[in-house]
C-alpha cells in the first residue's frame, strides 16, 4: 500500500531522553528518512502518535516548535501500558511516529496580540511549542505572560529552559501548590495566582492546558477577569486510536478531538456536546 | 389464556407498588413475538405490564448491573417479576451477596415455557405478524396471509424443553398455580449426554464449527445476570493480555471456556447467553456440561437455596465426590 | 450484451458456480442448517443462498472484515549489539475482486456511511477504499420487510438501486437480473440467458410494487434535530436506556457501525498491528489511561450511539443519516430496544414539555 497510508508510522530514532520529573520523560527524535525530516512541517499544537511496536500507539503533542527542526520533541507522562514502555527507551532506540495530526494553534491570528499561557503539570507540553515559536518570532507579539504551576518544584518540566524563556522577554510566573525548601517563586494553585496576576483581557488571548480541575477553575478566573469565550483557547485530551478522525472514539458530538482539535476555543467548546 | 394471568399480575403489583421503588416486568415489544423489559414506577404504568410465553428476558441482572435501579430510595424494596429459571438467578445473586433477599419483592410466575421467536420464524414463513398467542399446547400466529398454528414443542426455547424448575424457587407472591416440571433435573441433561457419546474429535469439531461463528461481541457475557465482572473481564484486560484481537477459534475457545468455567456451579441455565447470541451458538450447552459435573460430583444445583454456598466458592476438605 | 439475464430458480447454484469461477462470490447463507440465522459467507459450490429473508449479519464484513492487518512489524537485532533493535514495517494488503450476491438495498446503503468517513478525507483509509473499490453488489429488490424494517424512514426503500451493480428481481420461477453499472454488465451474460418479455414484465411489476412500499414512518428523521436539545435531559435517556444490557450486539450487526480499535499483537520478534471491530457500547472504548471515562455508563454510551447516527453524522456530512433502516439492531437486541422509538420521542416528548 504505502502511498500516503495514514496508519503507517515513520521510523524515527531517539536522539536524547530527558528525565523531566519522576513520571515525565522528554524524547527528542529524528525521522530516519532524512528527506522526510527535512520536509516535515507542522503547526504548534499538532500532535503525533508514537508507536512501540508490539505494544501500541499513544498520542502526544509535538512540543518542539516548527522553528527548531533539529529534532521533534515529545514529553511523555507514564500512565498506561504504552507510556510505560516508552519510558524504557533510550537514545539510539527506534520508535514509530505518525505526525503531524490534529489542528494546532492558529498562530497567524495571534500576531500583534498579548498572550497569556496558563499551564499545569504536563499541560505545559502543548503550550511550550507555541511559546518557543513566539520567542523565535518575538517581535510579532506583545506582552507574553506564562503562569506555570505544578504540585511541587520536582513536578515542573523544562526547568533547564526557564532562563531562556525569561531572556526571551517572557513574564514567567512559576508556582507550586505548597511551600518547599529552596523555592523562591510563587506558592498557590494556578487559578489563585491567575487572580493575583490579573492580566488585562484587552487585546489578549489566554491559552490554557492542564488537569481538568485546574482548567475548570482557570475558566472561572478568566471569566471574572472579563475574558470573552473566543479569547480563551485550550487543548483537549481523549483516548485515541486512529488519530485521523475515523475510528470514532474521541468525538464530542460531531467534532473529533484528533482531527478537529485538540485545540478549541472556549466559544467552540460551548457549542459542542458537553462530554468531557 | 394469559389475559387472566396478566390481570392477576397487574392487580398484585398494584397492591404492592406503594411500598416499592419500582417493579421490573415485561411489556409489549416491537412485534407480537417480542416483549421488552419495563420499569413500573407508578400505577399509571400498570397497563403496560404483561405476562405471556413471550416474556423471555431474565430480568434479575438489572438488580446488579443497572445503577439506576440500584440507586433508589434504600428504604423501599425493588419489585421484580420472575419465571422459575429467573428466580434461580436471584438466588445465586443473593448467595454471592450482590443483592439482599429483604431488598427485593419477588413476583413469582410459574411458567410453562417461553417461545423462541427464531424457531417460529424458521417454521414460518410469516410476513406482517399481527398477533401471536399461546393456547394450551399450540402457538397461533396471525399474519398478512391468515392464521398459522404451531405445536408449542416446536417453538419453545431449548432451555424450556428441558426445564426442571418451572416454578419460582423464591417468591413473595405467586401468580397462578404451580406447574408440573417437564423433567427431573437428573434427566435434564440429554443434550450433554448425546455430546458425551461422541468421540473427542467429533466434539472438538462441533465446537470449532460453532465457535468459529463467534463475533466476540460478548453479548453472551453482558446478558448473563451472573457475569458480574463486566468491565473488568479477562476478554479485555491488556495486562496481562490473555486474549489477542486475532480472529481465530483459539481465541474464541479461550474466551468461551473461561466464561463457562467462571460460571461452573453458579450458572442457573437461564439461557440468556444463548438467547443474546446473534449467531445462535448454543453457548449454554458448555455451562450445562459443567453443571452436570457439579451435580454428579457434588450433588449441587445452582440457584436453589439462598443459604447454600456454591461448591466452587468454598473449600470442603470432606468432599466425597472428588 | 443485453445487460439482462434470467436465472431459473433451480439453476441459481449453477449460475453462482459460473460466477464464482471468475470472481470471489459472497452469498447470504445459513450459518448452520436448521437454524434461523443467515450471514454472508464465501460461496462454494453446493451452498444454498438464502434469499427469502434478511441476513442476521449484513455484508459489512465483506468490505470491512472483523479483523484486518494494518501492518506487520519485525524486530531486527543488531548482530554486533543485540540490545539494539531496528524495525521493519510492511503495510502490504491483498485485495481480490469480489461479488456480493443477494444483498438488500439497506445492506448496500450501509456502505455509504463508511464511504464518507473512510474515503472522503482529510485522511483516506486505503484498506477500506481498496476493498470497497473491488467489491460489486448484486442486490435483491426487497419486499415489505418485517416489523423492524424502516428503510423508507431514512431516505431509502425496498427498490433503492443506489450503490448496486446488478439488480436482482425475484419473479415466478426465478430471478431477472439487470445491470445497473458498467462493471456489473460484464457479469450478466455469465448468470443466464436474456429474459423473455413476460419475465421482464413480471420483474417490472415487482419493482413497481416495491417502489410503492413505504417501509417505516416517513417522518422519523424529522425528530432527529431535537437531539441536541435533549442531550442533557438525563431522565429522558434513563427512561429510554434502562432496559439496555450494554451488550453491544446492535453495533456488531449494524451495517453502518464502523468504529474500530487498533491493537498490536505479537510474540517474540514479529507481530502485527490489527484493526478490529469495536463497540461504542463498551466502557473500554473511551476509557482513558488515567481512569477517566467521558462516557462512563450505558446512558452516555447509548446517547452517543443515537446521536452519532441521527445528529452528529448529519451535522458533519450534509444531513446524511448514518442509519440504513435495516432494523437489525431491533431484531438482534436481547431486550428488544427499538431505536425508532428513541428517535421519535426525542421530539414528541419535547413538544409535550413545551
Amino acid at each position: 500500500m504505502h502511498a500516503h497510508n495514514p496508519y503507517l508510522p515513520e521510523l524515527a530514532t531517539i536522539q536524547e531522553v530527558i528525565q523531566e520529573t519522576h513520571n515525565i520523560r522528554t524524547l527528542r527524535v529524528t525521522l530516519d528518512d532524512a528527506e522526510k525530516m527535512r520536509d516535515f512541517t507542522f503547526r504548534p499544537g499538532q500532535v503525533g502518535q508514537l508507536s512501540v511496536f508490539g505494544v501500541g500507539e499513544s498520542t502526544f503533542v509535538i512540543n518542539s516548535p516548527p522553528t527548531r527542526k533539529d529534532y521533534l520533541q515529545f514529553s511523555v507522562m507514564r500512565v498506561g501500558e504504552v507510556t510505560q514502555r516508552i519510558h524504557q527507551l533510550n537514545a539510539g532506540d527506534q520508535i514509530g511516529v505518525r505526525a503531524p495530526l490534529g489542528n494546532g494553534f492558529r498562530y497567524e491570528d495571534m500576531k500583534g496580540k498579548d498572550i497569556l499561557f496558563i499551564g499545569g503539570g504536563i499541560g505545559m507540553a502543548p503550550l511550550r511549542t507555541l511559546l518557543l515559536y513566539m520567542i523565535d518570532n518575538r517581535s510579532d507579539y506583545g506582552d507574553i505572560t506564562v503562569i506555570y504551576g505544578a504540585r511541587s518544584p520536582k513536578d515542573l518540566c523544562y526547568l533547564y529552559e526557564f532562563e531562556e524563556w525569561r531572556a526571551g522577554n517572557i513574564n514567567l510566573v512559576l508556582t507550586v501548590d505548597a511551600e518547599f525548601p529552596g523555592w523562591n517563586e510563587r506558592v498557590g494553585f494556578v487559578p489563585t495566582v491567575l487572580k493575583e496576576e490579573a492580566p488585562s483581557p484587552k487585546n489578549r488571548l489566554a491559552l490554557v492546558c492542564g488537569p481538568p480541575i485546574m482548567i475548570k477553575f482557570v475558566l472561572f478566573g478568566l471569566k471574572e477577569l472579563d475574558f470573552e469565550d473566543h479569547q480563551i483557547l485550550s487543548t483537549l485530551e481523549k483516548r485515541m486510536k486512529c488519530g485521523i478522525g475515523i475510528c470514532g472514539r474521541c468525538n464530542m458530538g460531531s467534532k473529533y478531538v484528533c482531527l478537529d482539535g485538540p485545540v478549541f476555543s472556549y466559544s467552540e467548546l460551548r457549542e459542542m456536546v458537553p462530554e468531557m | 389464556m394469559f389475559e387472566n394471568a396478566t390481570k392477576q399480575l397487574r392487580e398484585t403489583v398494584e397492591a404492592a407498588l406503594p411500598e416499592l421503588n419500582t417493579v421490573v416486568g415485561w411489556r409489549a415489544g416491537y412485534d407480537p413475538l417480542h416483549m421488552t423489559p419495563v420499569f413500573i414506577k407508578n400505577a399509571g404504568d400498570l397497563s403496560k405490564l404483561e405476562w405471556s410465553p413471550f416474556c423471555v428476558q431474565n430480568l434479575s441482572g438489572y438488580l446488579v448491573k443497572d445503577p439506576a435501579v440500584r440507586a433508589q430510595d434504600p428504604s423501599k424494596k425493588i419489585g421484580i417479576c420472575v419465571k422459575g429459571c429467573d428466580s434461580r438467578s436471584l438466588v445465586a445473586l443473593i448467595q454471592e451477596k450482590f443483592i439482599e433477599r429483604n431488598q427485593i419483592h419477588v413476583f413469582g410466575i410459574p411458567c410453562r415455557g417461553t417461545v423462541d421467536w427464531r424457531r417460529v420464524m424458521k417454521l414460518g414463513p410469516l410476513t406482517g405478524i399481527q398477533s401471536a398467542r399461546v393456547e394450551e399446547s399450540r402457538l397461533v400466529v396471525e399474519d398478512a396471509n391468515g392464521g398459522h398454528t404451531f405445536a408449542l414443542e416446536d417453538v419453545l426455547a431449548r432451555k424450556c424443553l428441558r426445564c426442571a424448575h418451572p416454578n419460582p424457587v423464591i417468591h413473595d407472591v405467586l401468580i397462578g398455580e404451580p406447574v408440573t416440571p417437564r423433567v427431573a433435573v437428573e434427566n435434564s441433561y440429554g443434550e450433554v449426554e448425546r455430546m458425551e457419546e461422541q468421540s473427542l474429535e467429533d466434539r472438538l469439531g462441533f465446537w470449532k464449527k460453532e465457535l468459529d461463528k463467534c463475533l466476540r461481541c460478548y453479548a453472551c457475557r453482558n446478558a448473563c445476570p451472573l457475569c458480574v465482572c463486566q468491565d473488568r473481564c479477562i476478554a479485555e484486560t491488556r495486562e496481562p493480555r490473555w486474549l489477542t484481537q486475532r480472529v481465530g477459534t483459539s481465541e474464541k475457545f479461550l474466551f468461551h471456556f473461561i466464561h463457562a468455567l467462571h460460571l461452573a456451579g453458579r450458572c442457573t441455565e437461564c439461557g440468556e447467553c444463548e438467547r443474546a447470541c446473534p449467531m445462535e451458538i448454543p453457548v449454554t450447552l458448555i455451562k450445562e456440561k459443567l453443571n452436570k459435573i457439579t451435580l454428579e460430583l457434588m450433588s449441587y444445583e445452582a440457584g436453589m437455596d439462598p443459604e447454600a454456598v456454591p461448591p466452587l466458592l468454598t473449600f470442603n476438605p470432606g468432599e466425597t465426590g472428588l | 450484451m443485453s445487460g439482462k439475464a434470467f436465472i431459473p430458480r433451480d439453476s441459481l447454484g449453477a449460475a453462482l458456480d459460473r460466477l464464482s469461477k471468475k470472481i470471489e462470490v459472497w452469498v447470504p447463507a445459513m450459518s448452520e442448517e436448521g437454524r434461523w440465522g443467515v450471514e454472508f459467507l464465501p460461496y462454494r459450490p453446493g451452498m444454498r443462498p438464502v434469499l427469502d429473508r434478511q441476513s442476521t449479519l449484513s455484508p459489512k464484513r465483506v468490505v470491512f472484515p472483523q479483523m484486518e492487518t494494518l501492518l506487520r512489524f519485525e524486530y531486527i537485532k543488531d548482530p554486533d549489539d543485540p540490545a539494539k533493535v531496528k524495525f521493519r514495517l510492511d503495510d502490504g494488503q491483498e485485495v481480490k475482486p469480489q461479488f456480493v450476491f443477494g444483498a438488500r438495498p439497506c445492506d448496500v446503503r450501509g456502505f455509504f456511511t463508511f464511504d464518507r468517513v473512510f474515503t472522503e478525507g482529510p485522511f483516506v483509509d486505503g484498506y477500506y477504499r481498496n476493498r470497497r473499490a473491488s467489491t460489486l453488489f448484486a442486490t435483491l429488490v426487497c419486499g415489505e420487510g418485517d416489523a423492524a424494517c424502516f428503510c423508507s424512514s431514512v431516505g431509502s426503500g425496498p427498490a433503492d438501486q443506489a450503490g448496486s451493480d446488478l439488480w436482482v428481481t425475484p419473479v415466478d420461477g426465478g430471478y431477472v437480473v439487470e445491470a445497473l453499472s458498467e462493471r456489473g454488465r460484464e457479469y450478466v451474460a455469465l448468470l443466464g440467458d436474456a429474459p423473455s418479455e413476460l419475465q421482464e414484465a413480471a420483474a417490472r411489476k415487482v419493482q413497481e410494487e416495491a417502489a410503492q412500499q413505504q417501509v417505516g414512518d416517513p417522518d422519523l428523521v424529522k425528530s432527529a434535530p431535537s437531539f441536541r436539545g435533549r442531550f442533557e435531559d438525563l431522565d429522558y435517556w434513563r427512561s429510554m436506556v434502562s432496559q439496555c444490557l450494554g451488550c453491544g450486539v446492535c453495533t456488531y450487526v449494524c451495517p453502518t457501525c464502523y468504529c474500530f480499535t487498533i491493537t498490536d499483537e505479537g510474540k517474540d520478534l514479529k507481530g502485527e498491528r490489527l484493526r478490529s471491530w469495536d463497540s461504542c457500547m463498551f466502557a473500554q472504548y473511551t476509557s482513558e489511561a488515567s481512569g477517566h471515562n467521558p462516557r462512563p455508563t450505558k446512558l452516555e454510551r447509548y446517547r452517543n450511539r443515537v446521536g452519532h447516527k441521527f445528529s452528529y453524522f448529519p451535522e458533519k456530512y450534509d444531513g446524511m443519516i448514518a442509519c440504513c433502516g435495516c432494523g437489525r439492531c431491533i431484531r438482534s437486541c436481547p431486550v428488544s430496544i427499538d431505536i425508532r422509538k428513541v428517535v421519535q420521542e426525542l421530539k414528541e416528548k419535547a413538544n409535550a414539555c413545551a
